[in-house]
């Protein structure tokens, strides 16, 4: 089979862009590489895996490549690098769209021209690219003002199973034209398809930023503040809380914890909110450092990749119920304690969703860390939410499932699954309950 | 079985009372906003989950559709029961469950009026953002069902995104949680698919909502023009300011005159078009938004901005923007509210086009719209006993949608598919497009009981599978 596809996909994008083995996803080796130009050409692509009955893992950045469970079977890695065009700009109607290669990043600075945004700010940011982001629907600490992808995507062109392409949404904000086919594609990770170009809606740009960040002697009195600035007025962009150990990555003085606020908009708002929240902080017990413009954003650069490019992480995302996000660094902490391990963890502090990293690594302490992260899981589920890995050996993944307990729904996912891609060759496994 | 088994059989579930087959009854429950009519041969009403899903079990067995209905307020057909079969009217499913402050979140029977979540919310502080011009009568799970939003979806979003959990009954009457309280709860976003569906994938028996803290401030602003391309023109000069107000309203002569002939609200009666603009967040930019606004305004020809005063102007303002439709029955017999999105830079060229297909069809089309979103109503007025008018109607509303479609945009903003629109789907659609969402249809609703005939236009023979 092998020889006969090599061929057959050299036949569509050209010799020099086949190639074999494909880099390892999880420890499984695709067999084959391939990176199509076009839109087009990843139709004929998926067409002739579908033909080949060979299973194809999309990839982009490859910033979520450790989310989920490794491959079921690995026959073709598509890289979407070559897909990097903006299709149409418009940005008088606020909106854009570009193929799922394209990097986040390289958007992002292309809509700064016109002073519009897209407000999304996922972990390791430089590398993310469109289409693994809407895939894998990572999420940074502006998800409090802003949302997620789900939030900013009006359109998207799939390349499903079997090859043929379709369009989802369109490029107006309100859109009930039949089914939001969007939502099916957004987080399924690419196993219903391979998306190849997405429509964002953009924000205009905000006259100002900046950032105040505080240090707090411990998570109480950090959290308090937290609870403070929900019953307020105020519309800070994000608020990250940063555990000791995370804190400590930062930098600044040891055995403090840290509390960050990011904020946008008009002279006026953000003048306003920087004296709020430096009242706050210090009301609290805390200390307040104003950073503005540029420095506020290497700041918070710093902030949103701090568990980014460790070696061989453990790195899981946990969502709770906001009430909930407390007790869950808590018990990430005591936990990982009690293991042996630290854990880092820092915390969408307004949205309930928090990131634990445990260090060091896993390969010397492989049964402790499984046993946190299944106390971890137990406890967020109990709490009515999730923890997902993100990152962890191969060793550690054979032994703990990525996702979890199955959500409500999931046989009526399994039989979407079967529906879209019947011979399921569509990244196989790696999703929830084996999808 | 016969049709008394099928109704013996609901009337066991719920209650003989609560079973609806008498001839008159019937009659009251095959039509809603649009112009078609289609009889059921029971109305249910139900009081819970459970009920909502014996019934449905019970119309599997009969092999009879089903179409859950609430304050039957959607405009394009979408509860009418094409297939007969049952109604499910939720409309006495409407309780508040349970409001969570401290984790943001409100949980809702389906049969709650939108604005009732709203005043329950108001006392503590928070909102529930979609607010759909009709949510005196709307119901969340016609929100929910629709994906019908309101003037707020400029500047944060639609409905889909403030629904974060659902229990729906499915198509052959099993009961699922989607989403929940948490974020990003694993799996396929199912809330997100199910959101718009339009009672095709089933229905939704609790809403899971997210609350939001209200604003600081507020500030209504009321501006006057002679000319509609004037007025359409400043929604997209206020947006590339870099300005995103919380709503951008516009409303045309004849809706003007139809809203102070109900509702003496002091609006201008001399004036060609009025934006109704409203800018929120924290108090302390709000006056200097204002006044940029106002000036953008009358540098765009505006001959008049207003700014209300108090809340009681402001009240006032916003009781002729949610009462336009209800006004405008004072013009004509009937009126068909055409919903189409375009860009926003489009309207100027889009509400010229409508006037034309007026003057072709010798029509009149009064327009009242979300301006920000690009989401224009055009309400074609007519009478229904004029069979010739009817048809043209229909013909103009279609050409309407075309212009939408052909400026880039499309062929419904918030009021969905239903019957009205199975045919324009293709205006924006490919065959394979349809297929995909098809495939999702089939794959929740192998029977094809939930709502069928909606959404889905005739198939092309070429793409049988």
């Amino acid at each position: 089979m092998n020889a006969e596809l090599r061929s057959r996909l050299e036949s569509i994008v050209g010799p020099g862009l086949v190639y074999g083995p494909g880099e390892p996803v999880d420890g499984v080796r695709p067999t084959l590489a391939v990176r199509p130009g076009t839109q087009d050409e990843v139709s004929a692509v998926v067409r002739a895996c579908a033909e080949a009955g060979a299973a194809m893992i999309p990839l982009g950045g490859g910033t979520s490549l450790g989310l989920g469970n490794p491959p079921a079977r690995a026959d073709v890695l598509v890289h979407l690098d070559r897909l990097d065009r903006v299709v149409e700009w418009d940005p008088a109607n606020l909106c854009i769209s570009a193929e799922a290669g394209m990097r986040l990043e390289a958007l992002q600075a292309l809509v700064a021209k016109d002073r519009t945004v897209l407000p999304l700010d996922p972990p390791g940011l430089r590398r993310v690219t469109l289409g693994g982001m809407v895939a894998a629907n990572p999420s940074g600490p502006c998800r409090l003002q802003y949302g997620t992808v789900r939030d900013w995507v009006l359109g998207m062109r799939v390349v499903l199973p079997d090859g043929e392409r379709i369009h989802c949404g369109g490029r107006v904000i309100k859109n009930v034209s039949g089914y939001d086919m969007n939502k099916l594609f957004i987080r399924s990770l690419g196993c219903l398809g391979i998306i190849t170009e997405v429509t964002f809606k953009l924000l205009p740009m905000p006259a100002r930023r900046a950032a105040v960040i505080g240090r707090f002697p411990d998570a109480a009195t950090a959290w308090a503040v937290v609870g403070r600035t929900l019953a307020s007025f105020l519309l800070p962009e994000a608020l990250e809380f940063l555990n000791v150990e995370a804190a400590q990555l930062l930098g600044g003085p040891p055995g403090t914890c840290v509390l960050a606020v990011s904020l946008s908009g008009s002279s006026e708002t953000v003048d306003r909110q920087v004296r709020d929240f430096t009242g706050f902080f210090q009301d609290g017990g805390g200390t307040a450092d104003v950073l503005q413009e540029a420095a506020a954003s290497r700041a918070w650069e710093g902030i949103r990749d701090l568990l980014e490019g460790a070696y061989d992480p453990i790195l899981c995302r946990i969502a709770v119920p906001l009430s909930a996000t407390p007790a869950l660094v808590a018990a990430a902490e005591g936990m990982a304690r009690e293991a042996g391990l630290k854990a880092v963890v820092t915390a969408h502090a307004a949205t309930g969703v928090l990131r634990v990293l445990l260090a060091p690594g896993a390969d010397p302490h492989p049964g402790e860390a499984l046993m946190v992260l299944e106390g971890l899981r137990r406890e967020a589920e109990a709490a009515e939410g999730s923890l997902v890995l993100e990152a962890a050996p191969r060793s550690l993944k054979a032994r703990f499932d990525a996702w979890g307990t199955p959500p409500g729904g999931v046989d009526m996912m399994k039989r979407l699954k079967t529906e879209f891609d019947p011979l399921g060759i569509c990244n196989p496994g790696r999703f929830v309950a084996g999808i | 079985m016969s049709e008394q088994a099928f109704i013996r059989d609901l009337r066991e579930i719920v209650g003989g009372s609560n079973v609806l087959a008498s001839s008159v009854d019937l009659q009251l429950y095959q039509y809603d906003g649009y112009l078609e009519e289609h009889r059921p041969e029971a109305v249910v009403f139900v009081q819970s989950t459970e009920e909502v899903a014996k019934v449905v079990q019970c119309c599997n067995r009969h092999g009879r559709p089903f179409v859950p209905r609430g304050g039957g307020t959607n405009l394009t057909g979408g509860t009418i029961p094409f297939g007969g079969g049952a109604v499910i009217e939720m409309i006495r499913m409407n309780r508040l469950l349970e409001i969570d402050i401290p984790n943001l979140r409100a949980r809702v029977q389906p049969g709650m009026f939108n604005l009732e979540l709203g005043n329950a919310l108001a006392p503590l502080g928070y909102q529930f953002i979609p607010d759909p011009a009709s949510q005196k009568a709307a119901t969340l799970g016609g929100n929910v069902a629709e994906n019908a939003g309101g003037p707020h979806c400029f500047k944060y979003g639609v409905t889909s995104n403030h629904v974060l959990g659902l229990t729906v009954v499915l198509p052959d009457g099993r009961v699922e949680k989607l989403g929940g309280k948490a974020a990003d709860i694993p799996g396929f976003d199912l809330t997100g698919l199910f959101v718009g569906s339009e009672g095709t994938l089933g229905i939704c028996t609790e809403v899971l909502v997210k609350v939001v803290r209200q604003t600081e401030s507020v500030k209504t602003l009321l501006a006057i023009y002679d000319s509609i391309e004037e007025g359409s023109e400043t929604v997209s000069a206020i947006v590339a300011a870099g300005m995103v107000p919380a709503t951008l309203e516009m409303m045309d002569q004849l809706v003007i005159h139809a809203v102070e002939a109900s509702l003496h609200c002091g609006l201008p009666m001399d004036c060609a078009t009025l934006l109704l603009i409203e800018v929120d967040g924290l108090r302390d930019d709000l006056e200097s938004q204002a006044a940029a606004i106002s000036d953008l305004c009358r540098a765009h020809g505006a001959r008049e901005v207003r700014v209300a005063k108090d809340d009681a102007e402001r009240a006032l303002l916003w009781a002729g923007r949610r009462g336009a439709f209800g006004a405008v029955a004072r013009l004509a017999p009937s009126f068909l509210v055409c919903d189409g999105t375009v860009p926003r830079t489009a309207l100027p060229q889009v509400l010229k086009k409508v006037s034309q297909v007026a003057a072709k069809y010798d029509l009149r089309i009064p327009n009242v719209f979300h301006a920000g979103d690009g989401n224009l109503h055009p309400l074609i007025l007519f009478d229904w006993r004029d069979a010739d008018m009817k048809a043209r109607v229909l013909k103009a509303g279609m050409e309407i949608l075309s212009l939408c479609a052909e400026l880039g945009g499309t062929i419904s903003g918030e009021h969905g598919v239903g019957l009205e629109k199975l045919d324009a789907m293709r205006l924006v659609m490919s065959e394979a497009d349809i297929q995909a969402q098809r495939r999702v249809k089939t794959t929740f609703d192998p029977a094809n009981l939930a709502n069928p005939g909606k959404i889905f236009p005739a198939k092309e023979v070429a793409c049988e599978r």
